[in-house]
Parts: C-alpha cells; structure tokens; sequence
C-alpha cells in the first residue's frame, strides 16, 4: 500500500508539471530579455533576469488597445445573443417531455460538428453583400454557434432544478409568465445563467477561425497575435498572449464546477 | 402536440431558427456552390484540380493526426482520471491545475508551442540539453511536423477528454472493485477487466467529441506548421485566401472534409451499435 501512495504523488506531480509546463515557457519569455529565451540554442530552464519592458512595449500604442477592445465588445455581444436565444430556449426545453426535448437538444448540439472553416466561408460571402463583414456584430452573431449548444444545455438543467411547484403556486397566484419569470425563474436561476454568459463570453475571447474568416484586417486579439507571430514580431505575441490568457485561467478555474464531464457529454450520453 | 407543449416548443423556435439560418443553410450552400461555376453550370470543375494542389496529401495528415491525437489523448486522459479517482492529499490543486489548458485559448497554446518546438531556443531542446542530449529540428520532416502538432494539441485537449471518461468512472459501482480485489484481481487486471468495459460508452462519446474536433483542427496546425504538411483545414484556407473572391476551390475541400466527418460518425456509431 505505501508503494502505491507513493506512486500517486509521482504520478500527480508529474501530470501537473506536464499541464503547467508550456505555460511557464509562455511567461519565461514574455517577462525575461531575449538573450534569455529567443536567442540561446538552450534556453535556460529558470529565469536568470525578470524584467517588464516587453510587456510595456508591446502594450503601448494602439497595437495592443484596439484588438482588445474588438475582443471585449465582441464576447459581450455573443454572450448577450446567446443568452437571449438559450434562456428561452432552455426553459422550453426544460418544461417539454423528454420525447420532444430529446431530438431538439441533440439537433442543437450537433451545430458543434459543422466546421468554422465550412461553413465560415459562405457565411463571409452573405456578409460581405449584407454588410456585416469585419463588423463586431457580424462576427458576434457566426460566434453565437459556438456557444450556443452549451449554454442552451446549462439552462436546460438549471430551469429544470426549478420545481414546478413553484411555478404553478405563482399562477395560482395571478402571475402570468412574465412574472412568472421575472420573481420566480430567474432569480432562481441566476447562477446558471451567470455561468452560461461567462462561458460564451469566454468562448468567444478565445476564438479564432470565425473571427479569421470574418474579420480578417481589424480583428480581435487572436487573430492579432496570429499575425503578430507570422511577421516575426515573437515577443509582442508572447507578451499579447499572457496578458490575454490571465482573465480566462482566472474565470476557467472560477468556473470549474460548470466545466464537468456530465455537462460536455450530457446531452450525447445515451443519444450517441 | 398538446396546446401547453406548443407554447414550451415555441420559446425554443428562436434557437432554432437561428441554426437553420446560420448552420443548415450555409452547410448546403457550401456544398452546392462547390458544384457550380460563376454562369450557373453544374460541373466538377472545382473537383479536378484539387489533386494539383496537394487534397491527397491532406486527407492522409488529416487522418494520421485525427486517429494520433485521439490515441494520445485518450491515453494521457485515463492516466488523469484514474489518478483522480483516487483520495490523496493535494487532489483538489491537481484537479484544478488539470484544466489550465482549457483556460488557454487555441490560438495561444499554439504559440506558446511554437516557442518550445523551436529549433533554436526552443524549450523542448532545452529539456533533451538537461539530459546530455543534443537538440532535435522538430521540422525536419513531414512526419515530425505532424508530430508536433499531435501533443501540441494533446495538451490543449486532453483535460475535456480527461472530465468525460472522470464522469464515467465515477459512476462504476466500487462494489466492482471490492469484489475483483477479494478474488484476487490486481490493480492492472481491475483496470481492463473493470474500468475499460465499465467505461465504453464515455470512451465513445468522448472520441464523437475529440474525433470531430480532430478534423476540424485548424488554428494550432496554421500557426505550428503553416501550410506544409497540408492539412484539409490549412488547404481550405489557403486556397480560400489565393483564390479569393473565387471561394469554389476552397468549398470542394470543404465538402470532402465534411464528408469524412459524417464517415466517422457512421463509423464510431456502427462500432458502437454493435
């Protein structure tokens, strides 16, 4: 028995190191001078100087500013648009008998399956007669796919945590469904539909292949780092990357009891 | 449908709508406007000089990293979760620090990646330097290149994967084990004889996941590798940049790629069925 605990521990610390280690590579480089990260043969494994003028280049000017305020726009919109297509959805979901919800929620997640590349290209085409190319709400409305498949599943199993009770006890009541909604569905749904907005928007600050197709020449910080590194501009990236990453790590892990398996296969299990 | 279950059904048409108008009808159009010419004619002409232009070599990398990253993906994951069943002390910070990738975005993993793999001062290289070994051009080769982008995208994937078969393994009865082990079954005989059979519905539902997303992978193998070794992806791209406003050379890709994704979920649910 002592033998195995111990192999625990050497498993556990080596499966951490392996999903911490390309991270600190990531802020070895953003926060040392390159003559010790880009330029040696072997970079050295722990930092010898820490230093901030990366950071401080690549953040000043309007390089940095401008993609930052497309990404932030751009998430908080899809996460506005998903929430007004997923709450109702959900809580239609939620109330229908299996038999019905069932194909629906499986037709709904399996826009998951249809590829950004596919389908972002005819999509650009309608935009680009439409006028919604390179605009945030164009872009917004093509990331909503993204999101909408686990947001409407999060809903459907926070509305169905809801008693009926409750509901039917407010129509006895006098209230009809948008008060019902308004003093009895969402407060009691509130972190749900937190989490389903923090999602989307998480989602949406990290995607790439709508917003390279969508939004190709003023585009969110994605697509900027992208190009930042394709023109050999490695440290504005490294540095881009870091700053970018902080706000995700901190909402992933604030958001771990949403990121469960249940969730990511729930509505396959069974169906598949 | 009743009346009550016509309201509920109403409040999900918006959802409904909205993929109709922004999947299913871009997906058709995708297929047919590969199939037309700019004067309206049907033709294959799209089709014809795809060959030319590397479709082979694309399908192949694209299978070899799908059917790589899954295998590794699914290794490391049980690996995870079976640690993660276990009590220990400390279990909590590793199962928070197992999902750091999930907090990276695609864009940024690959990056990051691009800096490790890199010749020179490259952080791999650094690691085989620490062990007496001499540094290794992780580009060297098509195969190495597809190499790099298989664990770069392991470590970015393998947390989901790792959450999925967690929840199937939770759910086996430790009754099972109790059982095995009094009849004198060891860990590794309770592992294939219980774990593996207990867990083949997650496993499959967690290759429908990975395994459609292996196909799509686009961004990690673009900012690794480029455009070579070609990916379906990377050739969608590229042709659909070159050849722009001219987007038919680029949606026959599409239309293949998206033909080997229905391939493999007909595929994975018939070997499931069984």
């Amino acid at each position: 028995m002592r033998a195995s605990r111990a192999l625990i521990y050497v498993a556990a610390g080596l499966l951490s190191a392996l999903f911490l280690f390309p991270l600190y590579t990531l802020i070895l480089i953003a926060f040392q001078p390159p003559k010790y990260t880009l330029i040696p043969t072997y970079p050295p494994l722990v930092p010898k100087e820490l230093t901030l003028a990366n950071l401080v280049a690549a953040l000043s000017g309007t390089a940095f500013i401008d993609p930052f305020l497309k990404s932030v726009e751009t998430a908080t919109l899809v996460g506005l648009i998903t929430l007004a297509l997923a709450i109702p959805a959900g809580y239609g979901l939620s109330r229908l008998p299996s038999r019905l919800s069932y194909p629906v929620l499986v037709l709904i997640l399996l826009t998951n399956i249809m590829p950004g590349v596919i389908i972002g290209i005819p999509i650009a085409v309608q935009f680009i007669r439409a006028g919604l190319y390179e605009t945030v709400v164009g872009l917004a409305l093509a990331q909503t796919l993204v999101t909408l498949p686990l947001a409407t599943l999060i809903l459907q199993g926070t509305f169905s945590a809801i008693p009926r009770d409750l509901e039917h006890q407010a129509m006895i009541d006098g209230a009809n469904l948008f008060n019902r909604l308004r003093y009895v569905l969402l407060p009691n749904s509130a972190p749900g539909i937190a989490a389903a907005y923090l999602i989307s928007w998480m989602f949406s600050w990290d995607e790439f292949t709508y917003a390279i197709l969508l939004m190709p020449y003023h585009s969110t910080l994605p697509v900027t780092i992208y190009t930042d590194i394709t023109r050999g501009n490695l440290l504005a990236g490294a540095a881009f990357s870091v700053v970018f990453t902080v706000p995700v790590i901190i909402l992933t892990y604030g958001l771990q009891r949403y990121l469960k398996g249940q969730y990511i296969s729930g509505g396959l299990k069974g169906a598949a | 449908m009743r009346r009550d279950e016509l309201r509920f059904f109403l409040l999900v048409v918006p959802a409904l709508a909205y993929i109709a108008f922004f999947v299913v009808y871009p997906a058709f159009r995708a297929v047919y406007l590969s199939f037309v010419l700019p004067n309206g004619r049907f033709s294959l002409y799209y089709y014809k000089f795809l060959e030319a232009v590397g479709l082979g070599e694309a399908v192949v990398d694209t299978i070899i990293v799908t059917v790589g990253a899954l295998a590794v993906q699914l290794a490391l994951a049980l690996a995870v979760a079976s640690l993660l069943t276990k009590e220990f002390k400390g279990k909590r910070a590793v199962s928070t620090i197992m999902i750091t990738p999930m907090g990276v975005a695609t864009v940024v993993a690959a990056v990051t990646f691009s800096f490790i793999f890199e010749v020179t001062g490259g952080y791999a290289n650094s690691i085989l330097h620490l062990f007496g070994l001499r540094g290794i051009n992780w580009y060297a080769n098509d195969a190495m290149s597809l190499l790099v982008v298989i664990l770069s995208d392991a470590w970015k994937n393998t947390p989901i994967v790792a959450l999925i078969l967690l929840a199937g393994m939770t759910a086996i009865p430790q009754d099972l084990y109790y059982a095995a082990a009094v009849d004198g079954a060891g860990p590794i005989r309770r592992f294939f004889y219980i774990t593996l059979p207990n867990l083949r519905e997650f496993i499959a539902i967690a290759l429908i996941i990975r395994g459609v997303q292996e196909f799509n992978i686009f961004a990690l193998p673009l900012i690794l590798i480029g455009y070579h070794p070609p990916l379906l992806t990377t050739l969608i791209y590229e042709l659909y940049t070159t050849s722009f406003p001219d987007v038919g050379p680029s949606l026959a890709t599409a239309t293949i790629l998206l033909v080997f994704i229905l391939a493999f979920l007909v595929l994975i649910l018939r070997v499931r069925g069984r």
